[in-house]
């Protein structure tokens, strides 16, 4: 393990705490709690623009390409278009917790106990039939066809002939994240109740991940689809879904934090990991190695005087961090971390 | 019904200077006061009492009826009452998402509130919103449940209490009492001092330690709802223990207080197996327990509260010298046998114990 004194590339500053970061192509958006984003160059953090949903924000993601940004909050959503500068707002008073482009002309939105497909007019395309709670997180598959949303009692899946659910993936419990192994095998959730909940897409076989101290509010795979990394503990945990999945084995845990505030696949594919806790640091992980069920040291760790809230990777080599005082710095990969 | 969250602005200063110099050690997580009551008891009254009064705090207000309390450049959220089962085999393990959720994004918020308050309707189980403070890390680790104040209408509180339900419905007038750290017996104008007496005696029937705090058009001092601390395991029982015997009040209904006083020493393997039986079995029943217990061989009395089956317990203070070593412990709740529940726990001391092997 080394302990980075990392330069950065660049250094910005955004006047709230941010929640998110967001980045694609050349441009990278950092989301304030109190509802304003920041919209930077990926390559200078040199300010684009601003946009600002009044309720406060939660979530943001670009479209492919970056021709479009789509924000929401706990009032509503909305869309920026980059080539004019023009911010279509949708203060609907529904909680919209999760946004998730399909396309670079079309996204989801959760809104309230549904999910609603836009075009990048925001004007609607389909949507769902009402889910049981407020729909947590989304995540298309099919190419964009098909739509999963997670809410109290499971996961739901959507296509645009009907407002019904063409499958379901039922687990009594509060699903707070959702995440779909990119090659399209598997469906997790993260849990209120302190547990992973895995579904083979194929047939709904499924199976619980217990024994979690927290919730689990985040998870991601990474691009191969092979390893999915947690919060849920002071440790991240990662657990191999090569072969049959993740059945009977047992997963690396990852030790760094406390809590953790963030985490983020390099993108590529090769198991490295960006996380950070509410201790100030960032850590960098190479999370194949080590052994299953054994404790994995973090291959390089920065501390930071104030606590890093989200972070994102702007392309391979650069990680784009922001911590609670809005304070964004972008890093390069630290030395020695690839070959 | 809706949830939704208002946020007052105030000015700062005085009550942050002096919370500053009082020491780091303390609790420094922001008190949360869950405030309930039928319609028409004086919620809204008191809630906008809150947000306009002048005590330099600021406040966020979690209400449930969209606009209801109207301040200028409030931020209001809104969003249904969510409560979600646990799936983890407790079956009153109840939460409510919608606070989850609000709670979460306000606390990533740089600015900072000294005290929240979260609304509840009169018709609003306050079992989860309570259980929510225990059972999330997020939560509980920067917001503290500091009180569940009930607001009584004086003049109509017996109808609401006398009201039958149904087989197997609830009735809410009756499990707000039950659940209360505080009640405000408000619009005490209203009505004769002989029917304020009968209003307390019965509210005391239900919830016997509960402090009464009598108002009028929802005057009541602040300080006496926000942060007293009632959910704080040093602060439990602290009042005057006579309630606990106290036993003139009984009228006909199902859920009432037990209170045991008993000097002695606990035999702490006994005292597990029987509260952990206890709250497993009867659980749903059982509203709140509190209770300051001696267990035998420890220094230090042990203190422990819960809501239904979630118990959180920790050591308290040493006993004193010269202070007699005993027990006081308290259970609401619906159907209760007063009489089992003194004779297993009295089997719990170590003097009674069943194979007579102790001194």
């Amino acid at each position: 393990m080394t302990t980075a004194t990392t330069s950065a590339l660049w250094t910005a500053t955004v006047d709230d705490a941010p929640v998110a970061v967001a980045t694609e192509a050349d441009l990278v958006a950092i989301a304030g709690a109190a509802g304003t984003a920041w919209i930077l160059e990926a390559a200078t953090g040199k300010p684009v623009g601003t946009v600002t949903l009044a309720g406060g924000l939660l979530a943001l993601e670009f479209s492919p390409g970056a021709a479009h940004l789509a924000f929401v909050g706990p009032t509503g959503y909305g869309l920026w278009r980059r080539s004019d500068g023009r911010i279509l707002l949708s203060e609907t008073g529904a909680w919209s917790n999760a946004v998730r482009w399909a396309a670079p002309d079309r996204f989801a939105v959760a809104s309230g106990r549904r999910a609603l497909v836009l075009d990048t007019d925001g004007a609607q395309q389909w949507g769902t039939d009402l889910a049981p709670s407020t729909v947590t997180d989304l995540a298309w598959l099919r190419e964009g066809r098909r739509l999963a949303s997670s809410a109290y009692g499971g996961v739901r899946c959507h296509e645009r002939h009907t407002d019904k659910p063409v499958t379901e993936y039922k687990y009594l419990g509060s699903h707070l994240a959702l995440a779909l192994n990119p090659n399209g095998r598997w469906i997790c959730t993260g849990n209120q109740d302190a547990s992973i909940h895995i579904w083979r897409t194929r047939d709904g076989n499924d199976l619980t991940m217990q024994g979690y101290p927290e919730k689990i509010a985040r998870l991601a795979f990474d691009d191969t689809g092979r390893w999915l990394a947690s919060d849920g503990a002071p440790d991240l945990t990662v657990w191999d879904f090569s072969g049959k999945g993740p059945a009977g084995t047992s997963p690396r845990s990852l030790r760094a934090h406390e809590t953790i505030t963030a985490l983020a696949w390099r993108p590529g594919g090769d198991a490295i990991l960006a996380s950070a806790g509410t201790e100030g640091a960032v850590a960098f992980w190479r999370a194949d190695s080590g052994r299953p069920g054994t404790r994995v040291n973090p291959a390089s760790v920065s501390e930071l005087p104030e606590p890093v809230t989200a972070l994102a990777w702007a392309g391979p080599r650069t990680l784009v961090i922001a911590d609670y005082e809005g304070r964004v710095a972008a890093w390069p990969l630290p030395d020695g971390l690839i070959g | 019904m809706t949830t939704a969250a208002s946020i007052a602005d105030a000015e700062t200063g005085a009550a942050e200077a002096a919370d500053e110099a009082a020491g780091e050690t303390q609790d420094t997580r922001v008190p949360v006061t869950v405030l309930t009551g039928f319609l028409g008891s004086g919620k809204t009254t008191l809630l906008n009492r809150i947000l306009t009064e002048q005590h330099g705090l600021r406040i966020a207000v979690i209400e449930n009826e969209f606009g209801e309390v109207g301040v200028d450049d409030a931020l209001v959220l809104d969003s249904e009452e969510e409560i979600f089962e646990m799936n983890n085999g407790c079956i009153c393990c109840t939460v409510r998402g919608d606070l989850i959720r609000i709670l979460g994004a306000l606390m990533r918020r740089r600015e900072k509130f000294d005290r929240i308050v979260i609304e509840t309707t009169g018709l609003a189980d306050p079992a989860p919103v309570a259980q929510t403070f225990f059972m999330d890390d997020e939560i509980s680790s920067q917001l503290r449940l500091d009180a569940i104040v009930t607001l009584v209408d004086a003049a109509h509180v017996l109808d609401h209490l006398n009201e039958v339900k149904p087989e197997g419905v609830e009735n809410e007038a009756v499990e707000q009492i039950a659940f209360a750290d505080k009640i405000v017996l408000n619009k005490t104008d209203l009505v004769s001092e002989d029917r304020l007496t009968e209003v307390t005696a019965r509210i005391r029937a239900i919830n016997t330690p509960v402090e009464v705090i009598r108002a009028q058009q929802a005057k009541v001092e602040l300080e006496k709802i926000l942060d007293v601390h009632a959910f704080d395991l040093d602060r439990v029982l602290e009042g005057d223990p006579a309630f606990l015997t106290e036993t003139e009040h009984q009228h006909d209904t199902t859920v009432t207080s037990v209170g045991i006083d008993l000097p002695g020493d606990l035999d702490e393997g006994r005292l597990n197996r029987w509260l952990g039986q206890l709250l497993r079995t009867k659980g749903v029943d059982i509203f709140r327990s509190k209770g300051i217990l001696a267990i035998a061989g420890s220094e230090q009395q042990y203190v422990f509260q819960g809501v239904h089956m979630l118990l959180e317990g920790e050591n308290g203070r040493a006993w004193r010298d010269g202070e007699t070593r005993r027990n006081r412990l308290v259970f609401i709740g619906r159907n209760l046998d007063r009489d089992a529940l003194n004779a297993d726990f009295a089997a719990c001391l170590a003097a009674n114990s069943p194979v007579g092997d102790r001194a």
